[in-house]
């Protein structure tokens, strides 16, 4: 629907042709010293890509919701959720509901995953899900289905493919190199065109070295840019961007960190799943800063592209963030409407975190028993008797 | 012959100019209907809610004759309108919403019918189908938005005004209840 | 959750909205940091990431207990004392929560309410709290 889809993506495209390119180049010179045959390097370079491409392509969204144990949940298990999710759906116009999951874990953070707008899923940590009140949870869910409709998913895990065979060559070649020596050297025929191999020996360890780092850079680069972009997305169909802002700041404050997180997987995150602090943080970090991010929400006048983009530009005093085409296609003023959640110290975070443990339980198929004293036993699979005794009151209570 | 090549040049690019101005506008326009057909399925919905709804309240409510007639007539009048035209259309849906909420603030006097668990689940069903339709709305004025730019704006209106392209009519929401209406929030 | 002693699956109880995690077979139990959070926030005045901030912040006690490993990240935890005689409770280092062995939780509620040494302060209400869904163990 949107333009910003086109033609942000054109550029984005572009760089992921150079990250492309500079993975030949790689190849090339790599085979050039060690098989002293550039095709061959090309080649190995080739079926390492193509493999990690279809293995990201199809497994990719399986892979990334089992590494983080992830679970499945429907409308029954968390009404609220579902709900939201439903309608940031229709909201986007996206055209299938994607598949919720709840990861259990107490770090605060989601995700969105899936090759296209059909395979599309979202997750969220069971951490976040009972911070947020409804309009923080909107503001999250709105997010993570602007990454699905701007297909940024699929673009960013081609990115960390294409990363990963740089990083993955460039390793190997480094530790073939200084522990095995190259291939000419071990058949011992350089004794002629000396120089010509000298040249070739240091441009593949130039290109070892900064292949990977340049790599870094541009999927850091596409990463923060597609994250704006979302943000901005998300203000659009929630027109509430202060419900994406408060829950960046909960997010933010959090000391906790996912526990299933690395490097691959960070720009799949609502927020940068790592909390370490440094000077390159800002070249080398997947996600923008989030007080910059959350400052941007805060100053939109309007829930509009062209709103975001005033205030991104009011920030940064710089060029758009969102493509000229978009902001035109888009012109016309959007209201933001006001909060509907309830005020924040009614947020009951106590039912909550039951409300989502219970989902849990029940998705690891612990049993629940209710004592009369007013405790509720929850009983692992694995336990093989058929009563159990309350720890409160010393009651017996049978297993169902 | 150069001369003839480069009119023939220009005829072809604006060929492809024009034709793929026009599939992106037929794409829009595509994008409102299908909006359409989303706002749709979610007042069908409504509807059918609705006659469930006011049989279990009726039980109760004893002395709301008038407020529950009031959201079955609203909602037939609503119904009826389903095959009109979007102005018409939103103006019977506003009368039906806020029919709704009037009765949803009767209902607080009833706490009988508020703990029977029927109603409840319906209540809820309601709402949120409420904010399922307010969301739809939105997408529904989004496209139209960019349809309607796109059909105003240079150079994309030249291949409109030719092929006859229309403007499409937002879904405005006139009575005020309106607005306030989609604010319950216990789900 | 496994039990950081004798390695069986724990059990959960939920009280007062509040959840632990408790082993059926050793009696001892865990309680996390999230859940910790949540049953001290409406109660103290104090900030409630202080609690185990401060508890990670005092003296390693000299002991001769076994060091028990946490159950969530597998370090090795702290032996920590919350202000009652021979009582020793371990903390995970990286803030995961707190232990209480089986016979910790015994002595707890057998000693209270004669010695409360601090009114009405985090530990407290901790200490309160487990010995509120423990009491049936008095008799044991």
């Amino acid at each position: 629907m949107w333009e910003q889809i086109r033609s942000n993506r054109n550029k984005s495209i572009i760089l992921v042709i150079g990250m492309g390119l500079l993975l030949f180049v790689l190849g090339y010179f790599l085979g050039l010293l060690f098989l002293d045959n550039a095709t061959g390097g090309l080649i190995i370079a080739l079926i390492i890509w193509v493999i990690m491409s279809l293995t990201a392509y199809f497994q990719g969204d399986s892979i990334l919701l089992s590494i983080s144990k992830a679970r499945k949940i429907s409308r029954e298990d968390h009404p609220r959720l579902y709900n939201v999710v439903e309608e940031m759906k229709i909201a986007s116009g996206l055209e299938k509901m994607p598949d919720i999951y709840i990861i259990d874990d107490p770090a605060l953070n989601a995700f969105a995953t899936g090759r296209d707008i059909k395979h599309a899923s979202v997750a969220i940590t069971s951490g976040l899900l009972q911070k947020l009140n409804r309009d923080e949870l909107q503001g999250v869910i709105a997010h993570e289905i602007s990454h699905i409709k701007n297909r940024d998913v699929l673009l960013m895990s081609m990115c960390s493919v294409l990363l990963g065979t740089i990083v993955i060559l460039s390793w190997y070649a480094s530790r073939i190199m200084l522990f095995g020596g190259t291939g000419r050297s071990r058949r011992d025929r350089s004794s002629g065109g000396g120089g010509a191999q000298l040249i070739i020996m240091l441009i593949a360890i130039v290109l070892m070295i900064f292949a990977p780092i340049f790599a870094k850079l541009i999927y850091f680069a596409i990463s923060r840019k597609r994250e704006y972009l979302a943000d901005a997305s998300g203000a659009l169909y929630t027109r509430y961007p202060e419900g994406l802002a408060s829950a960046l700041e909960k997010i933010s404050s959090s000391e906790i960190q996912v526990q299933a997180a690395n490097n691959a997987t960070a720009p799949m995150y609502i927020d940068n799943p790592f909390r370490k602090k440094g000077a390159a943080q800002n070249l080398s970090s997947t996600h923008p800063p989030t007080a910059e991010r959350i400052r941007i929400l805060r100053s939109m006048s309007g829930a509009s592209y062209v709103d975001y983009n005033q205030a991104y530009k009011n920030i940064h005093n710089t060029h758009s963030i969102i493509p000229e085409t978009a902001l035109t296609a888009s012109s016309g003023a959007i209201p933001l409407r006001s909060a509907q959640s309830e005020k924040e110290g009614e947020l009951d975070e106590k039912k909550q975190a039951r409300e989502t443990s219970d989902v849990l339980w029940r998705l690891n198929e612990y049993k629940t028993v209710d004592c009369g004293c007013g405790v509720r036993l929850r009983v692992p699979p694995g336990y093989r008797g058929t009563e159990i005794k309350c720890p409160r009151c010393g009651s017996i209570n049978q297993l169902k | 012959m150069l001369a003839v090549w480069i009119i023939i040049g220009i005829v072809v690019i604006l060929a492809i100019v024009f034709v793929s101005t026009y599939n992106g506008l037929v794409g829009k326009r595509n994008q409102v209907k299908n909006a359409w057909s989303q706002i749709d399925v979610q007042l069908k919905r409504r509807h059918d809610l609705i006659p469930n709804l006011v049989e279990t309240a009726k039980g109760y409510m004893h002395h709301e004759r008038e407020t529950l007639e009031a959201v079955t007539k609203a909602r037939n009048i609503a119904q009826a309108a389903s095959s009109g035209g979007v102005g018409a259309r939103a103006q019977a849906e506003s009368e039906l919403t806020s029919a709704l909420s009037r009765l949803l603030v009767v209902v607080e006097r009833y706490p009988d019918l508020k703990a029977n668990q029927n109603f409840l689940s319906l209540q809820e069903e309601l709402t949120a189908t409420e904010n399922r339709i307010s969301f739809s709305r939105q997408f529904y004025n989004d496209s139209v938005l960019h349809y309607n730019n796109k059909i105003q704006m240079f150079p994309s209106n030249v291949v409109a005004n030719m092929t006859g392209f229309k403007t499409s009519e937002f879904f405005e929401v006139t009575a005020p209840a309106e607005r306030e209406a989609p604010k319950v929030s216990f789900q | 959750m496994i039990c950081p002693v004798c390695k069986s699956d724990m059990f959960v109880i939920e009280y007062n909205e509040i959840e632990l995690d408790y082993c059926n077979q050793c009696g001892g139990v865990w309680f996390d940091q999230g859940e910790l959070e949540l049953m001290l926030k409406p109660a103290s005045s104090e900030n409630n990431n202080l609690l185990l901030k401060k508890i990670l912040s005092s003296r390693d006690a000299v002991t001769l207990e076994q060091k028990r490993r946490c159950p969530l990240c597998n370090k090795k935890m702290k032996k920590v004392n919350i202000g009652y005689p021979d009582i020793l409770i371990d903390a995970c280092e990286h803030g995961e929560g707190l232990w209480f062995d089986g016979g910790e939780i015994l002595k707890l509620v057998q000693q209270l309410p004669t010695q409360s040494t601090k009114e009405n302060s985090n530990e407290q209400n901790v200490v309160d709290f487990l010995t509120e869904v423990f009491h049936a163990r008095k008799q044991d």
